[in-house]
C-alpha cells in the first residue's frame, strides 16, 4: 500500500536522494555489494570524522570501524532482502570509541535486482550515559554480598528507599554504613537532590548549632546569614554518621526537627520549614547508647522508624571469598595486573582471617596484595604482614585471633 | 641497531580495530631496514590491555593498526612506542610505505572511486 502511495507521486525517480539524506539526523551510508562506500551524509561524516570524498570506494569495515564490522558483519548475518540490526561500537577519526546502532538495508530495484545498501547508524552515546546514570542512581551503588543477610539487606533496600522513613543504620566500623546510606539516597524519589553528610565531631556546642542549623542574618558579631547543614540537605537526604557523638542539646533540637519538620536557626525568632530526609547511623549497639545516656530515648526511637544492620565480615560466611574475589578483580584492572586469583594457602589464610575493620580491612588488604603480587596468584607471601605470620602453635595468628576472640 | 613493527591484522589487511584485532604480524628489521624475521602471532582473545602488554613485552618500536582508543595509543606512546593509526589497506603495502618512510597516521591505501 505505501509503496503504490509513493509511485503516485509524481517525478519521485528524480528525487535528489543524497541532499535528502544529508539533511538525516542520523548517519546514513550507501554501500555497494561488495560492502564498499560510496556515499555518506552529513551526520556520519561527523560521526566518524571522514568525508565522502576521502573514503569514496573504501570497504566500510576500514572507515566505519565498528565492532560488528570484524566479527558478524550485518550484511553476511542476514544475508536476505531483510533489513538487519546490530548494536555495537565504533572508533572514530578521533580516536573516540562511539556506542552505535547499525541498520542495514538492501535497496533492490522493482524486479528484485540488488542496487546498493542504505546502512542506518544511529549514536546511542546519550541512551548509554543515561542507561548509566539510572542504573547508578536506583542500584545498590558498590554494596555487594552474596550472603543470606546481604542479599535481605539488597532486595529491602529499593523499598527502603522510596519509602521516606527516618533510617537508623548499625554495623561495626567498616561494613558500609555510609555506601548503604548514599544508596538509599541514590535509590530514594530524592535522588536529585543532595545528600549532606554531617560527622558531628566534638566541636563547641555553639558551633555545632550552627554548623547543623545554621545562622541567621543580622548578628552581634557582625556574621551574616549562613546555612546549616540541615538546609544544605533541603529536599534531598542528611547523613548523620555517627549520631552518638553529638552533644544531647543539639540531641534536643532534631527530635524537634523531626516531629515539627521546622528548625530554628541560630540567633534566629523565626522557625524555617524543612523538608529533609533523616538517615543516622552508629557503629555501637543503640540500646546501650540509650541506656548509657549517650542517646536520647526518645530520639532512638524516631530514629528507629527503620533499621538496617550491617553484619561484620566475620559473620557473612560465604560472602569472605566472594568480596576476596571482587576486590581482586578490580584492583587487578586497576594496576593492569594478569592477577587471576588466590593460592589456596593465602586463601585459608584469608579466610581464618577475623577482619576487625571488616570490608575496609579487607579491600586494603586485596590492593596490597595485588600490589606486590608479580605472578598470576596471590600466594601467602603476598599477604600483609599480620596475616600470614606463622604462630608458634603452626598455625597463624589470624586463626589464633579468631579462635581467641571466639573463645572470648 | 634492529627494531620490530607490529602489524595487527584482519585477513591480509591492517586491522580496523585495534582492541578487536586477534592476529598480528611481528617483523624484525636490522639497522638498515632489511626485514630479517617475519612471524605471525594469533592471539588468545582480542583485547587492547593484552596487546599492549605484548607490544612491551616483545619491545616493539612501531605499532601500524587501524581505529585505536585514545587511551591506548596515549599509552603506547608514553611508553615510547611509534603508533601509526587509522591506516586502511593491505598489511603488506602498510608495511612496505612504512619501511620505506612513506606511512602517516590515516592513510588509506585502497583504490578509491573517482567522484561521482
Amino acid at each position: 500500500m505505501h509503496q503504490n502511495i509513493l509511485m503516485n507521486i509524481d517525478g519521485l525517480d528524480r528525487a535528489d536522494l543524497p541532499r535528502v539524506l544529508s539533511e538525516l539526523p542520523f548517519g546514513v551510508a550507501a554501500l555497494d555489494g561488495e560492502r564498499r562506500t560510496l556515499f555518506m551524509n552529513r551526520a556520519l561524516e561527523g560521526l566518524t570524522g571522514y568525508s565522502t570524498a576521502e573514503v569514496r570506494g573504501v570497504p566500510c569495515r576500514h572507515v566505519l570501524r565498528g565492532s560488528f564490522c570484524l566479527h558478524g558483519c550485518p550484511r553476511t548475518a542476514c544475508p536476505g532482502a531483510e533489513p538487519c540490526s546490530v548494536e555495537g561500537t565504533l572508533i572514530n577519526r578521533h580516536r573516540r570509541k562511539v556506542p552505535v546502532r547499525l541498520t542495514s538495508v538492501p535497496v533492490l530495484d522493482r524486479d528484485g535486482a540488488f542496487l546498493c545498501s542504505l546502512d542506518v547508524i544511529e549514536d546511542l552515546s546519550a541512551l548509554k550515559d543515561l542507561e548509566a546514570r539510572l542504573s547508578r542512581t536506583a542500584g545498590p551503588g558498590q554494596m555487594v554480598g552474596r550472603s543470606a543477610h546481604m542479599e535481605h539487606l539488597l532486595r529491602i533496600l529499593p523499598a527502603v528507599a522510596q519509602s521516606d522513613a527516618t533510617v537508623l543504620l548499625t554495623g561495626e566500623s567498616g561494613t558500609g554504613k555510609d555506601l548503604l546510606a548514599e544508596a538509599l539516597h541514590r535509590a530514594s524519589p530524592r535522588a536529585r537532590e543532595s545528600f549532606v553528610r554531617v560527622n558531628a565531631t566534638p566541636m563547641p556546642e555553639a558551633l555545632l548549632d550552627v554548623e547543623l542549623f545554621g545562622q541567621s542574618g543580622g548578628q552581634a558579631d557582625g556574621g551574616g546569614a549562613r546555612p546549616g547543614k540541615f538546609q544544605l540537605a533541603q529536599n534531598g537526604t542528611i547523613y548523620l554518621s555517627e549520631i552518638a557523638d553529638m552533644p544531647l542539646a543539639q540531641q534536643g533540637r532534631l527530635l524537634r526537627l523531626l516531629d515539627e519538620k521546622a528548625v530554628l536557626p541560630a540567633g534566629g525568632d523565626r522557625p524555617m520549614r524543612l523538608n529533609v530526609r533523616v538517615v543516622a547511623a552508629t557503629n555501637r549497639d543503640p540500646e546501650a547508647l540509650v541506656h548509657a545516656g549517650l542517646l536520647r530515648e526518645d530520639l532512638f526511637h524516631r530514629l528507629n522508624a527503620v533499621r538496617l544492620h550491617l553484619p561484620p565480615v566475620r559473620e557473612r560466611g560465604e560472602d569472605v571469598q566472594f568480596l576476596l574475589t571482587h576486590f581482586l578483580n578490580i584492583y587487578a584492572a586497576k594496576f593492569r595486573k594478569q592477577v587471576q586469583g588466590f593460592s589456596e594457602d593465602a586463601l585459608n589464610q584469608l579466610s581464618a582471617y577475623d577482619y576487625p575493620g571488616n570490608v575496609r580491612e579487607l579491600r586494603n588488604m586485596v590492593e596490597y596484595a595485588v600490589m606486590v603480587c608479580a605472578g598470576e596468584q596471590v600466594l601467602p607471601e603476598h599477604l600483609p604482614p599480620h596475616v600470614r605470620l606463622p604462630s608458634e602453635q603452626g598455625s597463624s595468628p589470624a586463626a589464633a585471633r579468631k579462635s581467641a576472640r571466639k573463645k572470648a | 641497531m634492529g627494531r620490530k613493527i607490529l602489524v595487527t591484522l584482519y585477513r591480509d589487511e591492517v586491522s580496523p580495530r585495534f582492541d578487536l584485532c586477534s592476529e598480528v604480524l611481528l617483523v624484525s628489521v636490522d639497522a638498515t631496514g632489511h626485514e630479517v624475521r617475519r612471524q605471525d602471532l594469533v592471539l588468545a582473545h582480542s583485547s587492547a590491555d593484552d596487546l599492549c602488554d605484548l607490544i612491551l613485552d616483545r619491545e616493539v618500536s612501531a605499532v601500524l593498526t587501524g581505529g585505536i582508543e585514545e587511551e591506548h595509543y596515549h599509552y603506547l606512546r608514553w611508553k615510547r612506542v611509534e603508533v601509526v593509526d587509522a591506516v586502511a589497506g593491505l598489511a603488506g603495502e602498510a608495511l612496505g610505505k612504512y619501511l620505506k618512510g612513506e606511512l602517516a597516521s590515516g592513510d588509506i591505501l585502497f583504490a578509491r572511486l573517482p567522484d561521482a
